[in-house]
């Protein structure tokens, strides 16, 4: 379903510099050696795991550990340096929702621009629309242009547009603990639907109670390589005791 | 090769839609008048722009309708720069979007260019209505209408493919050099007067003359303006020229287009 093989991704923390034509100008006739070094950042470095359909994988790390570079080069966001990678299936990218909206339109504009930003007909839009309303709980501000809706109020909306097809994969980044707390049930209840259903899942979260709730293998990330990868429970128990220095609590049930 | 793009356009069609239609609405939103303000405002444009410069300069070409000349010039350079500067802006304004979803780039200078284009085709509305006023005595001289106004379409068509390349080449070198939105600024100015779009040529030296034709933009507006003022069909020269310049352009915008943007991603 998803395979990665060596995948390496180098930024240039540098590049800030050379922006302007100046310094590109002076850049290009100063020798070799002179240059100015870019300081080079390895989000990922090799890293290599494979995922079977209907897997819910989540991943963990510190910030900056370089989980959502990873899903963005799954989703295809960014092309890795180096290495390959293989997903066979529809992704539907969760990540940072309501990228695709314009604050200008309403709701309803909305609905169709961002439905088309990730992918979809419109007779698939159509036919879903009213499904989407009833579930982001916005009927009565559906034509309210979105630069008057909270954040919550956008969050919801794009979260029902998200999550509206069943992707073969779904790659979430961070997005359980939207809207108010009927929301934040609802939208799990969802997430739970999809996974029953053999969605594929890359989950990042920080709140270790939902991945040990949802996750069937968790991989540990640190500096941009894998730490470890495995069983849920092991891990999130090792990864707490690392950041902690003391022992995580066992599950509730 | 051909096939792949073509199944790539169409599974983007949808959002190429969307984007134009956004497009609309934001542009009229707040405004009173909506959309009639694309036909209004080219209106109100050969208005003032027919007052300037053939009331208060006296410009003038030798035997043919001076309003229709200018007009003509004027549509197509609008539609040229205006183009030209949304599309250079389109990638590096989209950024967001870019950076969280997968989208194949070469939708926001393209689809920039066609919004553009269904306002310059709004344009020639008035634009037809004012050759048609010459027949009734606008102006000195009556504009031409003949069969030839059937190849203004190809004629179109090819100056729109420029248009696409060259706003691909402009929004992906702005990515890594944001100086060029300045530049283009000040290009756009001197290509504007180097460009005869209210002055003829002919007042030129015979030296200037020659270079003139190398502007790919001489080249587009005269081809319309010889079927429109002299009845006169461009030769198959220029109608060849013409359509290389509009494929060649193209291609190489696309080329470079493509081999730069998944460096994209790093420059924001």
């Amino acid at each position: 379903m998803i395979r990665l093989e060596h995948v390496s991704m180098k930024f240039n923390l540098g590049i800030e510099k050379e922006y302007s034509i100046k310094e590109a100008f002076i850049n290009f006739f100063k020798p070799k050696k002179n240059k100015k070094k870019k300081e080079v950042f390895w989000a990922l470095k090799d890293v290599s795991f494979s995922v079977k359909k209907g897997e819910v994988i989540g991943l963990i790390g510190s910030n900056g550990a370089g989980k959502s570079t990873l899903l963005k080069t799954v989703s295809g966001v960014l092309k890795p340096t180096k290495g390959k990678i293989i997903v066979n299936g529809v992704i539907s990218p969760m990540i940072e929702l309501g990228a695709g909206f314009d604050a200008e339109l309403t709701a309803r504009e909305n609905i169709y621009l961002n439905g088309a930003i990730l992918g979809y007909s419109k007779e698939f839009l159509d036919e879903k629309f009213d499904e989407i309303v009833e579930f982001s709980e916005l009927k009565d501000f559906l034509d309210a242009p979105v630069r008057n809706f909270s954040s919550g109020m956008t969050a919801k909306l794009a979260f029902s547009i998200a999550t509206i097809v069943n992707p073969e994969i779904l790659i979430v980044d961070e997005i359980l603990s939207v809207g108010d707390i009927k929301f934040q049930e609802k939208s799990k209840n969802k997430m739970l639907e999809m996974i029953k259903g053999g969605t594929t899942v890359l989950y990042v979260s920080h709140s270790l109670d939902s991945i040990r709730e949802l996750c069937d293998r968790v991989i540990w990330l640190e500096h941009g390589e894998i730490v470890k990868m495995g069983d849920t429970e092991q891990i999130c128990k090792e990864y707490y005791r690392k950041q902690m220095g003391k022992e995580l609590k066992e599950k509730a049930d | 090769m051909i096939k792949n793009i073509l199944v790539n356009f169409k599974r983007y069609s949808f959002l190429m839609r969307q984007l134009i239609s956004r497009d609309f609405k934001v542009k009229y939103k707040r405004s009173v008048l909506g959309v009639v303000w694309s036909l209004l405002y080219p209106i109100l444009m050969m208005v003032v722009m027919s007052i300037v410069f053939s009331q208060m300069f006296r410009f003038k070409v030798d035997g043919i309708n001076y309003l229709v000349y200018l007009m003509t010039g004027i549509v197509m350079w609008q539609y040229f720069s205006e183009a030209t500067n949304n599309a250079m802006t389109s990638v590096v304004s989209n950024f967001a979007l870019i950076s969280k979803v997968y989208i194949p780039k070469y939708i926001f200078p393209l689809s920039k260019c066609i919004f553009v284009g269904i306002n310059f085709v709004l344009t020639l509305i008035p634009w037809l209505g004012l050759i048609i006023l010459t027949q009734f005595g606008l102006g000195e001289f009556p504009a031409s209408i003949n069969w030839y106004y059937l190849i203004i379409p190809y004629i179109f068509l090819c100056f729109f493919l420029f248009t696409v390349g060259v706003g691909l080449l402009l929004s992906c070198v702005s990515v890594f050099l944001r100086d060029v939105f300045y530049i283009y600024g000040i290009i756009l100015t001197i290509w504007n007067y180097f460009t005869p779009v209210f002055y003829s040529i002919e007042i030129l030296p015979q030296k200037l003359q020659s270079l003139f034709q190398l502007n790919p933009l001489y080249q587009f507006i005269t081809a319309v303006r010889s079927i429109v003022l002299y009845g006169a069909r461009p030769s198959f020269m220029t109608l060849g020229i013409i359509g290389l310049i509009g494929v060649g352009t193209l291609v190489v915008g696309s080329i470079v287009f493509k081999k730069n943007q998944d460096k994209f991603i790093y420059y924001i």
